[in-house]
Formats: C-alpha cells, structure tokens, sequence
C-alpha cells in the first residue's frame, strides 16, 4: 500500500492490517468458500468463525503469539496463548470446550523454559475445563525464529447464535476492566523499567468464568463483544465504525486504566487507548440493561467493568471515534497502534 | 478612427469594474460597450484616435477599482463599426464558465468618509460598504454572486440604496450586491453572557466603554467572532489568557489606522500598504522599545501582529476606546475553530467573554485574519484566508482531471483543481478536533458545487502519512466518489507548491524544511533536499538532514526529549546524561522522564526524523528559550525572537557525509556547540545557530543536486522558511552559487501550501492518470 515491501505496520493490528488481510488474502477467496454450513468465516472479520450442527453452533478461532519477554509480571507466553483463544471464543459468546497447539522453537533454547511454558499453558486449559485434543512441534535452525512462538487453535460451542460484531445506535459500550495493562507491562519489560515501576502486571486471564456468563445471560441485548489485544481500545472501537454510517462516542475520564499504568504511559508519550489489554472484553450492549450488565459483571468478579461510552448517529462523524474532552469539545480518536508521531 | 477589443481577466467582477470603465471611456470621449462574460472577464470595445485609446487602455490598469487585479490584459486592433457613445451592456451569460469567488475586501476609504460624516446618510453606520469593499465570501451561499445567494438576500434595498443601485454613474454602488444602509441592512445589538440584551441604542459606544473598563467583549465581524481586550493592560491580558486557556500564544493588535500602529510598531511605507490593502492582513512587525502594548501580548516575542480595522464597525468601536488599538484575537476555544454564529459563541465563549456584541446577519463561511511576515525582506502568507481565499491560482497548463486534494492534518487546507485553476480553501484548522473535520468537509462541498466538479474525472489526493485523520477521509471520499485516490509525499508536496507558484519547468532542486511528514522509507522526514522532474513529477530525496530520534507525539511537546534520545544515540550514558541536564537547568522530575526517554530509544523504540523543526526545538530548549511549547512552532519562534538581538559569531564546522547514496548534514553537532557555548549570551548563539543552519542546508543542496542537470531557480518551503536567519544564511549561499532561491507566494509555505503542492502533483505525474 505504502511500499512494496512488508512493514511492521501491515501487522500491527489497525486499518494497515485489515486492509492487507482483505486484498492479499479475503479477496482471492470465492463467495461461496468464505464460510461452511449456514455459519460466518472471512465474509466476516471478527475474534472466531462458526459453523451450524443441528440446532447449536460450533465456534473456532486461531492465534499466534510471540512476546519479548517469554516471562513477564502476570504471564508467560503459554499463558497468554490460552488465555487468548479461550477469550476470542467468549467474546464470540461460546463455552471453550477443546484447544490444539503448535509450538515452534528456535534450537537452542532451554528445555527448562518451554516446560514452564507448557505447563502454563496446560494449566489455563485444565482450569477452564477445556480439553487438549491436539498439536503440533517443530524446531528451527537457531536464528530463523526468535526463541519461540506458540499458536493456538480453539473449538466453543454455542445454543445462541455467536456474536458477529454490530453495535447499534442507543447501545452503551462497556469496559470489563481497566485497560492497557498487558502492554504497558511488555513495554516496560523491553525497556528494563520493571524495577522502577513495579506496579505494573499483565492482566493475562481467560475470562470464561467471570465474563462469559454474563454475555450468555444477556445474549440477545448484545451486538458486538471483542477483546482489545492489539490496538487497544481505540483499534477496537475504531473497527466497529469503519465504513459505518454510526459513530461512537468515548467518555475518557471513563475509561478504568490503574494510576500505575496512567503515569507510566504518560511518561512514555502513550495514548493507554491504544495499549493492549489480554484481561478484558469491550461490549456493546442494549441501553436498556447496560446498567444490569455492570451489576452483574461485579458480582462474577469483573468489578472494574465500566460504561465508557455510546453508539450515536451524528452523520458527520460517522465511521469515527471521537472522545469529550474535558471543555466538553470533542475529538477524534484514531486507532495508532505504532504510536506514530503526527505533530508537524 | 481606430478600434479596439480589450479582453480583462482577473477579479474583475462584483468590484465595480464596468462603472468605472463607462467612466473612463465617457471622460476620454471614446464610444463602444463593456459587458461581462464568462465568469472572471470583462470584455471592452473601444473607438476613437489611436493615441486616446492607449491612453484608455494605461488608465484602466493604473486607476482601476482598488480591490480589482488583472491577471491577464488582451488587447486586439479590430475594424471600427461606428458606436456613438458608451454603454453598459448585459452580460454575455455563459452558464459553463466559472468564476471566481471573491474574497472579503476591508473597509475602502470612501465608505469610511461616508461613516464619519455627519452629513452623510450613512453615517455612524457600521455595515456600510460598497464595490470595492466588504463581505463577499463569508457571506455567500452559491455562485453566482448575486445579492439573492448571500446571506443579505433578507434585507429589502430601500428606495435610496435602490436608486444607486441602479445607476450606472454610481461608481461604487452600481450593481454592488452587498450595499445597505442605516434604514434596511443589518442590526447591532450588546448582550450579556445571558444573552439579555444590554444597549441596542448604541451598542458600540457602550461596547467600547466596557472593554475600556477590562471587560472582554465577543465581537460578531465578517467572518467570525473575535474577542476583544484592552491591550496595554497586563491584567486584562492575564484573564484573557486564563479564560481561552491559552498561556502564550500571540494575540493580534487591530488599531484603528496606521498612525495608530505606529506607536506600536516600526512601519515602512510598503508595510503600510498592505496594512492599508483590501485584503488588510494581520502582519508581523517590529516592536517599538516604547510600545504600549502590554509583554503578555505576544510574550518573548520581537514582533507583533498588528492590522487595522477593516469594518466600519471595528473602526467605530476602536474610535469609541481611549487606545484607539486592542485586542481583536479569534473567538474560539484554544484549538476550535473561529466561532461564526451566536449558538457557538454562547456556547464555546460564555466563559470567556463578558459581552457579546452581535448583529443579524448570518456568516456562512467561517474566514479567519490572514496572517503576513517578512522573512528576508519578502512578504510570506501564515495564513492564507481573508482577503485571499477562495481565490484561485492559474497554473501553466490544464489539468487532465478534476482534483481534490485533502492537505496534511495540522493547519490543514484543502484545494479543487480544475481547468488551469487551483482553489485553495481558506484555513481549516488541525484534524484531531471533530468540528474542524465539519468545516473541512463543508468548504469541500461547497467548492464542489461551486465550480461544478464532476465526479466522473476526479481525483483524490492524499498525504502519504498513514495515520493522518486526511488521509482517511480522502480515502473515505474516493470510496464515495469512486474517484482514484493517489497519495503524494508531504516534502514533495512542498517542494512543487512553489514549482507550481513560480510556475517552472525542467528539472528543479527544492528545499523541504518543516516539522514532521511521513517519508518514502518510513522515517520521517523534514529536513530535506528533492530534485523534482516538473514534467513528469518523477523525484528523488537526494540530501537530508541527520535524523533525531523520536518516541512520540509528546516530544514535540516537550523537545527536550529529543535531546535526551539524541544524546543516546551519541553515546552517553544514563550518567553523563544526567549530568548534561543538570547543567542546562533541568529538574529533577523532569530529568527523570528524560531518563525514561533514554531507555526507549537505546531500545529502537523510536523513529528516525530528519525534522528541521525538531532539531531547531532541542537548541531552543537546551538554550533554555522554550521547554514547553503551548504553539504550533512556538520554540522556533522565539528562538528566533531572541536571535533578532543577537549577531553572527563563529559557527560551528558542520560535516557533510554521504549514507546509501543519501547525503547528510550532520546538524548533531549544532547540539554539542550549544552545550559548549551554554554560558555566552543566548542571543548570538541563537543568531549564529539559524544563520549558519541556513548556509550549511544551502551548501547540502548545492553538493547533492550537483551534476543532476538542475535548473538555476532553487525552492525553499515548509514550515521553517519563514525563518529570518536560516532564510538569509541559505539565500547568502545560494547566490554565491549563481543562483536564485524561491520562495512559495501565493500559498503559506507551512503545511497550509501543501494541498497546493498536492494538486500541482497531478498537473504533471502520470500517477494521476
Ligand atoms: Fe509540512
Ligand atoms: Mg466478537
Ligand atoms: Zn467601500
Ligand atoms: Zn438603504
């Protein structure tokens, strides 16, 4: 789009990701095989796809990780990896029930490492009760992969029909808890800040029992669920309105993000809206019971959960993300997943 | 007898053109007619002797109507048919061509004798105008000009105003769309910040008391509200400043005349007659040691911006006040645009103004002050709005297709391209802000419909910078329109804005020196050197300056973050860093998010820019000038305020060194000569430092575009070519060279130029089809 070559952009999860993912791949895939059996696949770009057996429907999704460092405050690679696709199939509304794994490793490194990453892993699956049906192992040459990479692949299922991300006018967005923590803690790690910011801890989590079965309760009052991994909130919600005719409208003092995570971030010129969480689901809910799903998110345990936001028409906006600024102004929020500057 | 056919193009209608030309012809005895055609020619015909004629055709350039302009004169001999006498005819309606919109002219001299005596009818009256002068653009809702599509098509002309409208002999008023007075054009009234009405017997007087006593009043003008304040007093200031939010950033001065100004600021007679034009322009200029201006005004600044009044209104209120000169800045919220209606002033400015003084007629364009400087002794456009847009540009050729070019996201413009013809829009403002964004799209709309841009032969242009909020909704608008959407480098767009202004040909070397744009590899760029084919828009970035580091949007905010990340990048240490800080003045809770700076960038979290704005920030700031910048380019602007007091002293050496085939200035050791001169006086390392900046990017151009087959006319733009040092330092080398530095004219070389630059891509790249 911009060069010929791959940039990092095209991978960082934004409008640059999206738009490479329709025309390399989407656009050679005929109509009819962009989904099987009466259910969604690439026709539609959401966290999982499914397929319709008998009067239920069976939910996939696949991911692969890579983070720098394998262990971090809160995780590990392995746990991240599971804790991912359990909540890609929670966001599409289905119970996780089986995951596969493909795990490749750069020669060289510690067995004692992809044990731990292993076990951790393992140990997401047996507490959610979900059973490991599969996988795959390789090894490469030292230096044709950065130590390890681990993809997992998820199966759900689910009596409703799984979420295809909608939201409509009137509905309330809500945050499950407070954001950026995942990726305020890699950044850190990178920048061997731990020491000095010590509260900062990735939120890897599944979120199969506390936020799952509020969304199976109020299925029908929901017209999108999503976690905000790459991207963050900004991509997520710029996603949802892109080539829309709506338009959202954030509330930033309403956004849950921790104070440890606030004043790092803005030490590091970073917008928290665009950080990573690996702990949280955004939602758009009927207005009507959005107050309902807060209370009910509490009691499961998700007791930052927090509306932050609406889905309005303003047709002049539409498509947008605009945040109100404390002057009451309102401006745009544009997904910048690389932080680019743009101040000339 | 000999005859002649004089065709005028130009802003030669709505400006009382034709009375004035059946003036001149019944004065000189000559017979014929004079009609308009088209949408911008007046075409004459003219009989009588030979030296008459002449003579007729010198007088109708040298005493045309003050706000006219000729872009082009075609004088014909032809065969006389035998006219007795000169007449007026009807317009030759030729519903396919386009016209120019004109601009909103200032107050002319005739309306304000008319004001000011007591005599006259109109006298006191504070919309009076004319012909030459007044609302055009801010008023208007669809070409063609015509009093039925502006927003005075609600006041009934009275038998008086109807008369002169109708008579031919009336130079002034002869067809003039906007005129009005006291008896049927539009109504002032003084309200309250609860909208009670205050005074409507004689709203200015009372207006011009409560400023007097430190009120701040919201003053409804042509194309917006302003906010008017005493300006010699620091209090006054102070408020103002902490109601609008804005801490420092300049206000502009309206005095009553020029005599007034002076008192103000030091005035040559050139400067007094574009104050005094009808486009009246803020203009930068020096301050006098004695001014009465309180510093709050324009803090750390040597310059202030000053205009005259150029509505019978601000004349009337400023003739009310004790000064006779104050305050007259933008009613808006410190980064919103320039409110246009009451439902936005009581809205954004309820607590800033104590007052509103308003009137009924509808703004239905928001235009701001243009905005003038001199940088080396030549006029450069800031801003580029009232009194010059819309007007359009002629290019050397015709454009294939229909353009509309989406600009950058800061100081954004936009610009139709049509025929031979670029319209850029007035100022639009920065992107991020939502109403900004309305605005944008309805001057596209406007101009779309205006000049009868067809879908099916358009194209879209674009920055290339992915995350521009532009960007998007050019790529929104092609989607729309189904029109091909092209993306063009921001330098590039520079570089060809004044390829395009001084129309040139061949191979051109251009000088792209700005803030950040997104570059071909990446990084970011704005310190570099461009050779452009202008036939065929081919280019390469053969020279550049060496790139700082840079985390994020904050750096910009806070340049000494940059200096942190570059002085990483040389090797020091977290210690010897810390050190550096120390010495410069800098906190302790600062140093520690410098420090924080450090890891990322000694990580590669950042990105490379060769950003001459950037570089200028981080001496400004290790100069101790300007840490925090609350302005666009506000630590560029008063490092070169203190520079004006300083001289030229030794500069560093500078090297020049070649990286995959991409030469570059090593502009880093400009930052280790700063901390080395820390204790001399500031003013001269200022000065020595843009000055010799200024020489050594004449000297990186000169060596990359070397045997590159470039032409003797070399291009300056971007937001740093305003600059009075780095302009005269570049200009000294080049001209030793032999050749000749250009400078854009008739567009801001900020990033307001840059959707110029963007239509003139298409004028000669193949990428536009
Ligand atoms: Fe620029
Ligand atoms: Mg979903
Ligand atoms: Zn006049
Ligand atoms: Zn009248």
């Amino acid at each position: 789009m911009y060069s010929r070559k791959v940039e990092l952009l095209h991978g960082a999860g934004g409008l640059e990701t999206f738009e490479v993912v329709s025309k390399l791949i989407v656009a050679r895939v005929p109509d009819a095989l962009r989904r099987a059996m009466n259910g969604r696949g690439v026709d539609v770009m959401d966290d999982g796809s499914y397929v319709k057996v008998g009067d239920s429907y069976l939910v996939f999704t696949s991911d692969s990780y890579t983070v720098n460092p394998i262990f971090f405050p809160g995780g590990d690679i392995g746990h991240l990896a599971a804790s991912g696709v359990l909540n890609d199939l929670v966001v599409m509304g289905a119970t996780p029930v089986a995951f596969m794994d493909n795990i490749v490793v750069e020669e060289g490194l510690d067995l004692d490492v992809l044990d731990r990453v292993v076990e951790s892993m393992l140990r997401v699956l047996r507490e959610n009760n979900v059973a490991l049906i599969g996988g795959d192992f390789k090894v490469m040459p030292r230096g044709s992969v950065d130590k390890i990479v681990v993809s997992g692949f998820g199966i759900g299922v689910s009596s409703y029909e799984p979420i295809i991300d909608y939201p409509k006018v009137g509905d309330k967005v809500i945050v499950t808890g407070p954001i950026a923590e995942h990726g305020s803690t890699i950044l850190a790690a990178q920048l061997g800040l731990l020491e000095e910011n010590k509260g900062l801890k990735s939120d890897s989590r599944p979120l199969v029992k506390t936020v799952l079965p509020v969304i199976q309760k109020y299925r029908p009052y929901i017209s999108a669920a999503r976690d905000p991994t790459r991207g963050g909130l900004a991509g997520v919600l710029n996603e949802w309105v892109y080539g829309r005719e709506v338009s959202i409208v954030v509330d930033r003092s309403e956004v849950p993000v921790r104070d440890e995570v606030r004043g790092f971030l803005e030490a590091m010129g970073v917008d928290p809206l665009n950080v990573a969480s690996e702990g949280v689901a955004v939602l758009s809910v009927d207005a009507s019971v959005a107050d309902e799903v807060v209370r009910e998110l509490a009691r499961a345990g998700e007791r930052d959960a927090r509306i932050v936001g609406e889905v309005v028409e303003m047709p002049e906006l539409k498509g947008r993300v605009v945040a109100r600024t404390e002057v009451g102004g309102l401006v745009l929020v544009s997904s910048n997943p690389l932080n680019l500057p743009r101040i000339c | 007898m000999r005859a002649k056919k004089i065709v005028v193009v130009g802003l030669v209608q709505g400006v009382g053109f034709r009375p004035f030309i059946d003036r001149l012809a019944r004065r000189l005895k000559v017979a014929g007619y004079v009609r308009n055609v088209g949408g911008s020619e007046v075409e004459i015909w003219v009989e009588g002797e030979e030296g008459v004629l002449e003579e007729f055709v010198k007088r109708l350039v040298s005493e045309r109507p003050p706000p006219a302009f000729i872009e082009e004169l075609r004088v014909e001999d032809v065969e006389p048919e035998g006219y007795s006498g000169f007449t007026i005819k009807p317009s030759g309606y030729d519903f396919k061509a386009r016209s120019n919109i004109p601009p909103d002219l200032a107050m002319c001299h005739d309306c304000l004798l008319e004001v000011l005596n007591p005599e006259d009818r109109r006298y006191g009256y504070p919309f009076n105008s004319c012909a030459w002068c007044g609302p055009r653009f801010s008023m208007i809702y669809r070409v063609p000009y015509d009093r039925e599509n502006t927003s005075m098509r609600k006041y009934q002309l009275c038998g008086e105003c109807t008369l002169e409208y109708r008579d031919p002999e009336n130079l002034r008023r002869y067809h003039a769309q906007g005129i009005s007075c006291p008896r049927d054009g539009p109504r002032l009234l003084l309200l309250d910040r609860n909208g009670s009405v205050v005074d409507e017997k004689s709203p200015i007087e009372t207006a011009a008391k409560l400023v007097e006593e430190g009120g701040i009043v919201a003053v409804k003008g042509v194309g917006g509200f302003h906010l008017a304040a005493l300006a010699t007093s620091d209090d006054v200031v102070a408020v103002l400043r902490a109601r609008k939010r804005r801490p420092r950033k300049p206000f502009a001065v309206m005095g009553i005349d020029t005599v007034v100004l002076r008192r103000l600021v030091y005035i040559t007679e050139e400067d007094e007659e574009l104050l005094n034009s009808p486009q009246a322009p803020i203009l930068l200029l020096p301050k006098r040691e004695d001014t009465p201006v309180s510093p709050l005004v324009s803090p750390g600044l040597s310059h202030e911006g000053v205009f005259v009044a150029y509505t019978p209104l601000h004349y009337l209120l400023l003739r009310a006040t004790r000064d006779k000169f104050l305050i007259m800045t933008s009613g808006n919220l410190s980064g919103e645009p320039m409110c246009k209606n009451e439902e936005c002033a009581f809205r954004e400015l309820k607590n800033v103004a104590d007052y509103f003084l308003v009137h009924d007629r509808e703004i239905v364009h928001r235009v701001d002050d243009s905005v003038v400087r001199k940088t080396n002794g030549r006029y450069v456009l800031l801003r580029r709005s009232r009194g010059y847009a819309p007007l359009w540009t002629r290019l050397p050729q015709k454009l294939r297709h229909n353009v509309v070019a989406f600009g950058g996201d800061l100081n954004n413009t936009i610009a139709v391209g049509f025929e031979d013809k670029v319209v850029v829009s007035p100022y639009v403002g920065d992107l991020d802000e939502v109403e900004t964004v309305s605005e944008l799209r309805e001057y596209l709309d406007f101009l779309i419909a205006s000049y009868r841009i067809s879908r099916e032969d358009m194209v879209v242009v674009s920055d290339k910078h992915p995350g521009y909020v532009s960007t998007a909704l050019a790529r929104e608008y092609s989607r729309e329109t189904g029109a091909r959407l092209v993306s063009v480098q921001h330098h590039l767009s520079h570089v060809l804005s004044v390829v395009g202004d001084h129309r040139l040909n061949g191979r051109v070397a251009g000088l792209a020196i700005d803030g950040l744009g997104w570059g071909d590899d990446g990084t970011i760029w704005g310190g570099e050197v461009i050779v452009v084919d202008a036939e065929s828009g081919a280019y390469q970035r053969v020279a550049s300056i060496r790139p700082v580091p840079l985390t994020g949007d904050m750096d910009t905010l806070r340049p000494l973050r940059v200096f942190a990340g570059l002085m990483t990048l040389r090797g020091y240490s977290e210690e010897e860093l810390a050190r550096v800080l120390r010495r410069i003045g800098v906190g302790e809770k600062e140093s520690g998010e410098l420090l924080l700076v450090r890891r990322l960038v000694e990580k590669g979290l950042y990105r490379p820019a060769s950003s001459t704005g950037r570089l200028i920030d981080v001496v400004s700031a290790v100069l101790g000038v300007c840490r925090e910048r609350s302005y666009d380019g506000e630590p560029a602007i008063r490092l070169e305020a203190e520079a004006f007091r300083g001289e030229y002293a030794d500069p560093p050496e500078v090297t020049l060194y070649e990286e995959n085939g991409v030469f570059r200035l090593d502009t880093w050791s400009y930052v280790e000569w700063v901390l080395d001169k820390i204790d001399e006086p500031r003013p001269v390392i200022a000065r020595t430092f843009l000055e010799s900046l200024g020489e050594n990017l004449g000297r990186l151009l000169i060596r990359s575009t070397r045997g590159l087959g470039v032409g003797s006319e070399v291009v300056v733009s971007g937001g740093a070519a305003v600059n009075e040092f780095i302009v005269r330092g570049l200009e000294r080398v080049v001209r030793e060279e032999g050749l000749k530095l250009l400078l854009p004219s008739r567009v801001p070389p900020n990033d307001e130029g840059v959707s110029f630059g963007q239509v003139v891509y298409c004028l000669v790249s193949e990428d536009c089809g």
